[in-house]
C-alpha cells in the first residue's frame, strides 16, 4: 500500500506545476494590449429590451452602453440632450424632439422617429406591462412623427420634471414590429439585442458573462467609441467571492461591496473604494390603519425613540445618510433647511405619557385600557434587515414598547406587505428616476390607501399630504417645487406615516489600474464607456 | 438483469409523478406571486393583472397543474417567467455544467474514501489511521459553503497574495480569455477551475465514506475467510484489495444512492460560492423568483437523477456480490 500512495502523489504534483502556467496569470487582458475589462456582479442581467426590462443593472447597461436614450443626465442631474439632439417646448403642453443623424442601429440602418414612436406605442400598450409605460410616460397623452428625425409628444397635463419622461431608449422597429406586445418580454431579441449605444452584444452565456465590445459607429459627439477591447460581466453572487476576485485581479470592478468589506478594500493598494449616495431608503412602514399606530404622537414617539444615526455608524459602517422621507438629499429639488427628526428618547416617552400610554402593571411595556404597547415588526431575511430590526428593538424598548421580530423570506413578507396584514414592516424603497414626485405618490397619496396591491401598503390618508404631493408634481418651476417640499416634509414629519430610517450609500471597488471610473446617482455603470486600462 | 432495470424504471414513473405534483403544490400554495417580478409598485394594479395573464396565473391553481402536467409530460417544459426563454434552453446550459461537477466529486469521493477507508483499516490504531479519523471527522461536521470559503481564502486569495507558484482561480468555469486559448490551455483552464469547488464537495462527502469503508473493512479482515486466504500464503495486498475489499464495498456501494441527495445539494452552495453556471444556482435563483415552470423542471431533473443513482447502486450489487441477483 506504501508503495502504491507513493505512487499516486507524483502524478499529482506534476499536474499541479502544469496548472500553475494555466493560473499565475492576473487574468483580464485577453491580448498583448490587456485591453479586456471584466466587471463582476452578483445578479444575472435579465432580457436587454428596454420596453420589458425591470431590473437595474440590465437597465444600466441598456442607458449606458446598448441603446441611446432620448435625453440623458449631467453631473448635476440636468438633462442634457442625447438621441435627441434638441427639443421645442411648446409651453407646458408638448415637446418637439430633433433626433440626430448620425445614430445607428447596429446593423447599421438608422435610429429614426419612427423607432421613438414604435417603441413609444408597446410602453403605453399595457400587454407589455412596460415600466416606461408606467414610470415615464404616465403624464404623455400621443406621439406623433412629424418626419424621420422629429417627433412630437404632447403631455395629458403641466408637470414637474416634463423633459425627464424621456430618459429611455428606443429599440428597432424593424427588428421588433411582428413581435405581439404580449410576447416581447420572451423575444429572442432580448438575448441577442441589436441596439444603437457605445458597445454591442457579443455574447452572452446566463448565470456566467455577459460580452460586449466598442460599436465603432458611435458618434463622437456622444463620447465616439469606448476606449476598451471588449467589456465583459461575470455573474459572481457571493459577495465575499466577487471581493477576492477583486483583489486578485480576475475582476476590475466589484459593482457591489459590502459595508463591513469597505475597509478591505481601502487597505488595498491596487483596489478603490467607490461610493456615492444612492437611490435607496430604508424605512419602518406603520400600518397607519391598525392600532397604536393610528396615532401620530405614537408614530412621532417611535420616531424619536430610534437612534438612526447609531444604526448607521454600526451596521452600515457610517455608509448611510440618516433619512426624513423620499425625497432624497441629493436632489436638485430637495429643501436644504429640512432636518430629520432627532434622536430623543425622553421626548419619546413624554410624547407616548401625553397619548396616554403608561406601565401601570410594571411588566416595563407601556400599556393603555389593558392593552400593551406592542407589535410584531416583520421584515425579509436579508442579513442588513435582520440586524437592523434587532437594534430597533432594542431601542424601543428601552421606552417601554415592545417590538416583536418576524423575520421571513422576501416574497412572503412582501406578500403579506402588500396585503396590509402587518403591524410594522422594515423594508426599503428605490427610486426608478429622478422624478421627485413618483415615490411619495406612491407611497402616501391616499387614493391609493384602499387600492389592492397598491405601494400605499401603511394604508396613509392625508388630506393635506395629498394636496402637496400634487403640487408638487404640478409645478413646472424649481424653486416653486422646493418651497413645496419644504412644506411636505414639515407634515410629514408631524404625522410620520413611516419612520425613515437612512439613505443607503453605495459601495463599489476597482482595481486601481482602470481608469475613467464616475459612480453616483445615475448609477454604478454610467461610465462604462470611458473605463479603459491603464 | 435487464428486467429488473426495465421494472424499476417503470416503476419510477409514479414515484416521479408523486414527487412532481407534491413540488407542484407546494411552490403554488407557498405565499409569494411570480408577478412581483414586476413588484415596481409604480405598475399600475392592471398591468399587474395583465402579467399575471400572460404568464397563465390568472387561471385556478388546479387548472394550472393540469395543464402544466400535460405538456410535461409531452417534453414541452414551458417558458421561464423571469428569463423569457424556454425551460428546455436553460437546463440544456445548466445540466452540464452540473454533471461535470458532481460527477468528478462523485467519482473522487469514492475513490479517496475507499482508500482512506481501506489505508486505515489496515492500520488499525496507528498514527496514520488516527490522522485520517480526526481529519475524516473534521470534513465531515464542516457545512460546504465555509470550506468552500476557507479554501478560496486560502489557494486564491492568500496564495495570489504571497506569491505563491499556484493561484486557484475562485470563480467561474472558465477564464474570461478562455476562448482565445489553445487546447491545451484550455484544457488546463477547465481544470484549474474545477479544484477548489471539486475539492469543497470532496473533502466533505469521502469522509463519511471513509469511515464507513473503514468500519466495514475492519469487520470483514476479522472473517475467517481472511484467515483462510492468510493461511493459504495469499500475499497480504492480494487478501486485502481482492478478499476483504469485496466484500467490504458491497454496504459501501449502497451509500452511492443515499449520497446523491447531499452531493446535490452540496452542490448548490459550492454552485454559489463558485459562481458556478448549474443547476443549484438555477434552482435557488427560480425560487427566490417564484418561477415556477424553472423550479419545476430543476427539481424534476435533480429528482431524476436521485432516482436513477439508486438504480445505478442497486445493479452495482450484483456485480459485487455474484450471490445477488435479479433474474426473478
Amino acid at each position: 500500500m506504501r508503495g502504491r500512495a507513493g505512487q499516486l502523489r507524483r502524478p499529482i504534483v506534476s499536474t499541479l506545476f502544469l496548472l500553475a502556467a494555466a493560473c499565475g496569470g492576473d487574468g483580464g487582458g485577453a491580448g498583448g494590449d490587456g485591453a479586456t475589462i471584466v466587471a463582476g456582479i452578483r445578479t444575472d442581467f435579465s432580457g436587454f429590451n428596454p420596453v420589458t426590462n425591470t431590473s437595474q443593472y440590465t437597465d444600466e447597461v441598456i442607458k449606458y452602453g446598448l441603446f441611446t436614450p432620448l435625453v440623458q443626465y449631467d453631473e448635476n442631474l440636468n438633462v442634457v440632450p442625447w438621441l435627441a439632439e434638441s427639443w421645442q417646448e411648446e409651453g407646458d403642453t408638448a415637446v418637439t424632439f430633433t433626433l440626430r443623424e448620425d445614430v445607428t442601429w447596429h446593423d447599421g440602418r438608422p435610429v429614426t422617429a419612427e423607432d421613438v414612436k414604435f417603441t413609444y406605442d408597446l410602453a403605453k400598450d399595457s400587454a407589455t406591462a412596460s415600466l416606461i409605460g408606467s414610470v415615464y410616460l404616465d403624464e404623455v397623452a400621443s406621439a406623433e412623427v412629424i418626419d424621420p428625425r422629429t417627433i412630437r409628444f404632447v403631455f395629458t397635463r403641466p408637470h414637474a420634471q416634463a423633459l425627464e419622461d424621456f430618459w429611455w431608449a428606443p429599440v428597432p422597429r424593424h427588428l421588433l414590429q411582428d413581435v405581439s406586445p404580449a410576447e416581447l418580454a420572451n423575444a429572442p431579441f432580448n438575448r441577442q439585442p441589436v441596439g444603437s449605444g457605445p458597445y454591442r452584444f457579443v455574447e452572452w452565456q446566463s448565470n456566467q458573462r455577459l460580452v460586449l465590445e466598442p460599436n465603432p459607429d458611435f458618434p463622437a459627439a456622444l463620447g465616439g467609441p469606448p476606449p476598451a477591447r471588449r467589456l465583459v460581466f461575470r455573474i459572481v453572487p457571493e459577495p465575499a467571492t466577487l471581493l477576492t476576485e477583486l483583489i486578485t485581479g480576475g475582476v476590475h470592478v466589484d459593482i457591489d461591496v459590502q459595508p463591513d468589506q469597505a475597509a478591505q478594500v481601502e487597505q488595498n493598494a491596487q483596489t478603490v473604494l467607490q461610493s456615492f449616495p444612492g437611490r435607496t431608503v430604508y424605512y419602518l412602514g406603520w400600518n397607519n390603519q391598525r392600532e397604536p399606530f393610528t396615532d401620530p404622537a405614537v408614530r412621532q414617539a417611535l420616531t424619536l425613540a430610534i437612534n438612526r444615526q447609531e444604526i448607521v455608524d454600526a451596521l452600515l459602517s457610517g455608509y448611510g445618510e440618516v433619512a426624513a422621507g423620499p425625497v432624497p438629499p441629493w436632489s436638485p429639488l430637495y429643501p436644504q433647511e429640512v432636518q430629520p427628526l432627532p434622536y430623543e428618547p425622553q421626548r419619546a416617552r413624554q410624547l407616548l405619557q401625553q397619548a396616554g400610554w403608561s406601565d401601570s402593571n410594571g411588566d416595563g411595556v407601556l400599556d393603555k385600557g389593558g392593552q400593551p404597547l406592542s407589535f410584531t415588526l416583520m421584515t425579509s431575511d436579508r442579513p442588513l434587515n435582520r440586524s437592523v430590526v434587532e437594534v430597533v428593538q432594542e431601542q424601543l424598548r428601552d421606552v417601554g414598547v415592545a417590538a416583536e421580530i418576524r423575520v421571513l423570506e422576501f416574497q412572503t413578507m412582501l406578500g403579506l406587505h402588500k396585503e396590509r396584514d402587518f403591524d410594522a414592516v422594515f423594508s426599503n424603497w428605490v427610486l426608478d428616476n429622478f422624478q421627485m414626485a413618483a415615490a411619495p405618490n406612491a407611497l402616501f397619496h391616499s387614493r391609493f390607501a384602499e387600492a389592492e396591491g397598491s405601494a400605499n401598503r401603511s394604508g396613509v390618508a392625508d388630506p393635506q399630504l395629498d394636496r402637496l404631493i400634487e403640487q408638487a408634481s404640478a409645478t413646472t418651476d424649481p424653486d416653486q417645487a422646493r418651497v413645496i417640499w419644504a412644506q411636505f416634509y414639515q407634515r410629514l414629519g408631524e404625522l410620520q406615516p413611516f419612520t425613515f430610517m437612512f439613505w443607503l450609500e453605495e459601495l463599489a471597488a476597482t482595481r486601481a489600474a482602470l481608469e475613467g471610473v464616475e459612480m453616483d446617482q445615475r448609477g454604478e455603470l454610467m461610465s462604462m464607456p470611458d473605463w479603459r486600462l491603464q | 438483469m435487464a428486467a429488473f432495470a426495465l421494472r424499476r424504471l417503470l416503476g419510477a414513473i409514479p414515484l416521479l409523478l408523486g414527487i412532481a405534483t407534491i413540488i407542484f403544490f407546494v411552490l403554488n400554495l407557498a405565499p409569494g406571486d411570480p408577478a412581483s417580478l414586476y413588484f415596481n409598485p409604480n405598475v399600475p394594479p392592471e398591468v399587474i393583472e395583465q402579467v399575471r395573464r400572460n404568464l397563465g396565473l390568472d387561471q385556478p391553481v388546479h387548472v394550472r397543474y393540469v395543464r402544466w402536467l400535460g405538456a410535461f409530460f409531452t417534453g414541452d417544459w414551458g417558458q421561464s417567467f423571469a428569463q423569457g426563454r424556454p425551460v428546455a434552453d436553460i437546463l440544456m446550459e445548466a445540466l452540464p455544467n452540473t454533471l461535470i461537477l458532481t460527477g468528478t466529486a462523485l467519482v473522487l469521493v469514492f475513490l479517496f474514501g475507499i482508500i482512506a477507508g481501506v489505508w486505515q483499516a489496515v492500520r488499525q490504531h496507528s498514527w496514520s489511521d488516527r490522522t485520517l479519523s480526526i481529519g475524516a471527522l473534521f470534513f465531515y461536521s464542516m457545512p460546504s459553503f465555509w470550506l468552500g470559503l476557507m479554501l478560496m481564502l486560502v489557494f486564491s486569495l492568500k496564495a495570489h497574495e504571497w506569491g505563491w507558484p499556484i493561484a486557484l482561480p475562485p470563480t467561474g468555469i472558465t477564464s474570461v480569455e478562455y476562448e482565445f486559448m489553445g487546447a491545451g490551455e484550455k484544457i488546463q483552464d477547465r481544470i484549474a477551475h474545477l479544484i477548489l469547488p471539486v475539492a469543497t464537495l470532496t473533502l466533505v462527502l469521502s469522509a463519511g465514506i471513509a469511515r464507513y469503508t473503514r468500519g466495514q473493512m475492519l469487520e470483514v479482515i476479522r472473517q475467517d475467510y481472511i484467515r483462510t486466504a492468510r493461511a493459504k500464503g495469499l500475499p497480504e495486498r492480494r487478501v486485502i484489495l481482492k478478499h476483504a475489499l469485496r466484500n467490504s464495498l458491497l454496504p459501501v456501494i449502497t451509500l452511492l444512492g443515499l449520497y446523491l441527495p447531499f452531493l446535490f445539494s452540496g452542490a448548490v452552495f459550492v454552485e454559489v460560492i463558485f459562481s458556478w453556471p448549474g443547476m443549484g444556482r438555477i434552482i435557488v435563483d427560480s425560487i427566490m423568483q417564484r418561477d415556477y415552470p424553472l423550479v419545476m423542471a430543476t427539481s424534476f431533473v435533480f429528482a431524476v437523477m436521485v432516482v436513477l443513482g439508486n438504480l445505478v447502486a442497486d445493479l452495482l450489487y450484483a456485480i459485487v456480490d455474484p450471490r445477488i441477483g435479479y433474474e426473478t
